[in-house]
């Protein structure tokens, strides 16, 4: 079975983000990882593997020369091979964009099954699978928290849904986007990692994939623009309670609650 | 002079920093607290491989080079001493002269199945009587037919009564001081071999440490570890630098952790109305610590570079070891100055470091001992 997983390097959760005085863009440190949802779509990716053999997991990603360290990852993991898809050059992030490129790229390499996580946890858009699978005209379920193979042509899925799940049987290929609890994305073995660090992973060029026209790879293709970023309104400081004792911190803290806050 | 990792090892590192998180730090407060053995967490972590980080891949190791190595030492000591000791045991000085001197059938039966974590090691260097200076090592080895019979008591042993398999440091001619002393392998089950006191200690806890008792133990011929007779301090030259660089990278890894609390903390401790981070004298704090590590940091940089290059760093591996060292007890008594009175007790993790720091001070050499062989190295023979 050929299995495509499509992940994207973002920003770590801890990573020191500034904008910068134009409003219009961040100045992020340089601290990146494989986005949090992206590795439950490997490590789903790994387990139908494992299952079914004679698999092999394609992974890829649409970024920057820097997301290769996204792709090593997921080799750590386990992915068979990875490609980048360089948009060095065109450094937009139009969703509708990224999902074509990267569904041309699936097209050209041939697929039974894509997984990508439910969402970025940069941008939360939460669209890029779904549209992914409208390009290749394929079936798709989002966030997927049970994944069952029936046989090579056929899954069946648990998916999440407002107040409840929905359970779903769908025929191959199609596209699932995974959601958190779906499974526990493994530590890479040593092994693992020794492979990733050796892989030679060379970025293709996207307007060398077929049925991109040159306006949709152009700087100004994409038909959403930043007008502004805006910082959240900061969090109050953290007030530790004194107190030697368990007891003596409920008495300062209700103090605290009474007083102060006058919650009570 | 290009100062940055490559490609390679900057992804060896995220790795390794995030296998660290996730397996190891959110054990390492039970992990002190019960100070005992964590099997499990012993199991998980070395079924991913990385006891075999120094030993070549055809064995099943990673081949590692010394500023990956250094890497990994500094983070599993930044994630939990304790549990670092008895890896870094596994992976270096427990296993190293099995590798290096060891049979096909005692690689089989002892060095594979500690690389996999199925097999605990240690080495036993230290007596009652005897740290710092081994030629007063009063554990003997008496040729006794095919194989030799040890008799002595060695103390302060990492993973001692736990191990499978250790190497014990004896004289065959104690008239020869240092030039008398050799390793031999003993096995768990060997007659005469038993553990004796547990060390309940002030930090480091959750590995087990403690008496190893030889009573009459006999040994074959092919457990004297060595090409030749009386070379043991000889071959211990061939880790040393490596130990007192490995010493250094987990004094950097105990001040790494030590210094994000700091810094987390003074974001968010109020006091007169204000962050603390704010304070001028608090900002000095933070300012010293950065300044202090980032130089510690460079010099066990530069010595694994050295060592990496087959270069001469004797000197430059015991000044690292006690800069880095002496940068961590440094950086841990600041840690518990910003944290004020929450630093004294249990609850709160600055506790822990204080108290990891100072073993930081005896292992790989104290530093009265390692200024004597600096000054005595650059001076030479008068």
């Amino acid at each position: 079975m050929n299995i495509l997983v499509c992940i994207k390097q973002v920003a770590d959760t801890e990573a020191r983000i500034l904008l910068k005085s134009d409003k219009k863009s961040l100045e992020i440190e340089n601290k990146y990882n494989m986005n949090f949802f992206d590795e439950f779509a490997v490590e789903e990716a790994i387990r139908v593997k494992s299952k079914i053999k004679d698999s092999q997991i394609t992974v890829c990603t649409y970024g920057t020369k820097k997301a290769v360290e996204a792709l090593r990852s997921a080799i750590a993991m386990g992915a068979d091979r990875a490609f980048l898809l360089d948009n060095t050059d065109l450094d937009n992030d139009d969703p509708l964009i990224t999902s074509k490129i990267l569904a041309n790229f699936a097209k050209q390499e041939g697929f039974d099954l894509i997984f990508c996580g439910r969402q970025a946890i940069d941008d939360e858009n939460a669209n890029i699978g779904a549209m992914i699978a409208e390009w290749l005209g394929i079936p798709h379920v989002s966030a997927v928290l049970k994944f069952d193979i029936i046989d090579e042509k056929k899954v069946r899925v648990e998916s999440e849904i407002e107040g409840g799940k929905e359970t779903l049987e769908v025929q191959l290929p199609a596209l699932f986007t995974t959601q958190k609890g779906i499974n526990e994305p493994r530590v890479p073995l040593i092994t693992g990692v020794m492979k990733a660090m050796k892989a030679s992973i060379a970025p293709v060029d996207p307007s060398t994939l077929g049925g991109l026209s040159k306006e949709l790879l152009d700087m100004t293709a994409s038909k959403i623009s930043v007008l502004t970023y805006e910082t959240p309104n900061g969090r109050p400081a953290v007030k530790i309670v004194d107190g030697e004792t368990p007891g003596e911190k409920v008495k300062s803290l209700i103090n605290i609650l009474k007083e102060e806050a006058k919650a009570l | 002079m290009d100062f940055r990792l490559t490609e390679e090892q900057e992804f060896f590192k995220k790795t390794v920093v995030d296998t660290i998180d996730r397996i190891v730090v959110p054990k390492s407060q039970e992990i002190d607290e019960k100070d005992e053995f964590p099997w499990e967490t012993w199991k998980e972590f070395t079924s991913l491989g990385y006891l075999g980080l120094r030993y070549p891949e055809e064995i099943g190791g990673m081949n590692a080079d010394k500023v990956m190595s250094m890497v990994f030492y500094e983070e599993i000591a930044r994630g939990s001493v304790g549990f670092a000791q008895s890896v870094i045991m596994n992976i270096l000085m427990g296993t190293y002269f099995v590798y290096r001197f060891g049979s096909d059938a005692i690689k089989e039966r002892c060095l594979y199945p500690a690389m996999r974590g199925e097999k605990i090691s240690t080495m036993c260097f230290t007596e009652d009587q005897s740290g710092s200076d081994l030629g007063a090592t009063r554990t003997t080895a008496v040729k006794d037919g095919d194989g030799w019979r040890i008799n002595g008591t060695k103390m302060w042993i990492t993973n001692g009564p736990i191990c499978n398999f250790c190497t014990v440091l004896a004289t065959s001619d104690a008239s020869k001081g240092l030039k008398g002393l050799n390793f031999f392998l003993v096995e768990e089950g060997t007659p005469g071999f038993s553990s004796g006191q547990i060390i309940h200690k002030l930090g480091c806890r959750g590995t087990v440490t403690g008496e190893l008792v030889f009573d009459n133990v006999w040994v074959p011929n092919e457990n004297l570890l060595g090409e030749e007779l009386g070379k043991g301090v000889y071959y211990v030259g061939d880790i040393l630098d490596e130990v007192r660089l490995m010493t250094g990278a987990m004094a950097l890894g105990i001040a790494k952790g030590a210094y994000a609390e700091a810094l987390e903390f003074s974001k968010k401790r109020v006091a007169f109305g204000q962050h603390i981070g704010n304070y001028q004298l608090i900002r000095e704090k933070i300012a010293e610590m950065d300044t202090l590590m980032n130089a510690a940091r460079l010099m066990i940089n530069y010595g694994a570079w050295l060592l990496e290059n087959n270069m001469d760093c004797r000197v430059v591996a015991a000044e690292a070891k006690m800069y880095a060292t002496e940068v961590c007890l440094k950086v841990v008594d600041e840690l518990t100055r910003i944290y004020g009175a929450n630093a004294f007790a249990y609850e709160y993790t600055p506790q822990r470091y204080f108290r990891d720091a100072r073993f930081l001070l005896y292992g790989g050499g104290t530093h009265e001992v390692l200024k004597d062989f600096i000054g005595r190295t650059i001076i030479g023979k008068l």
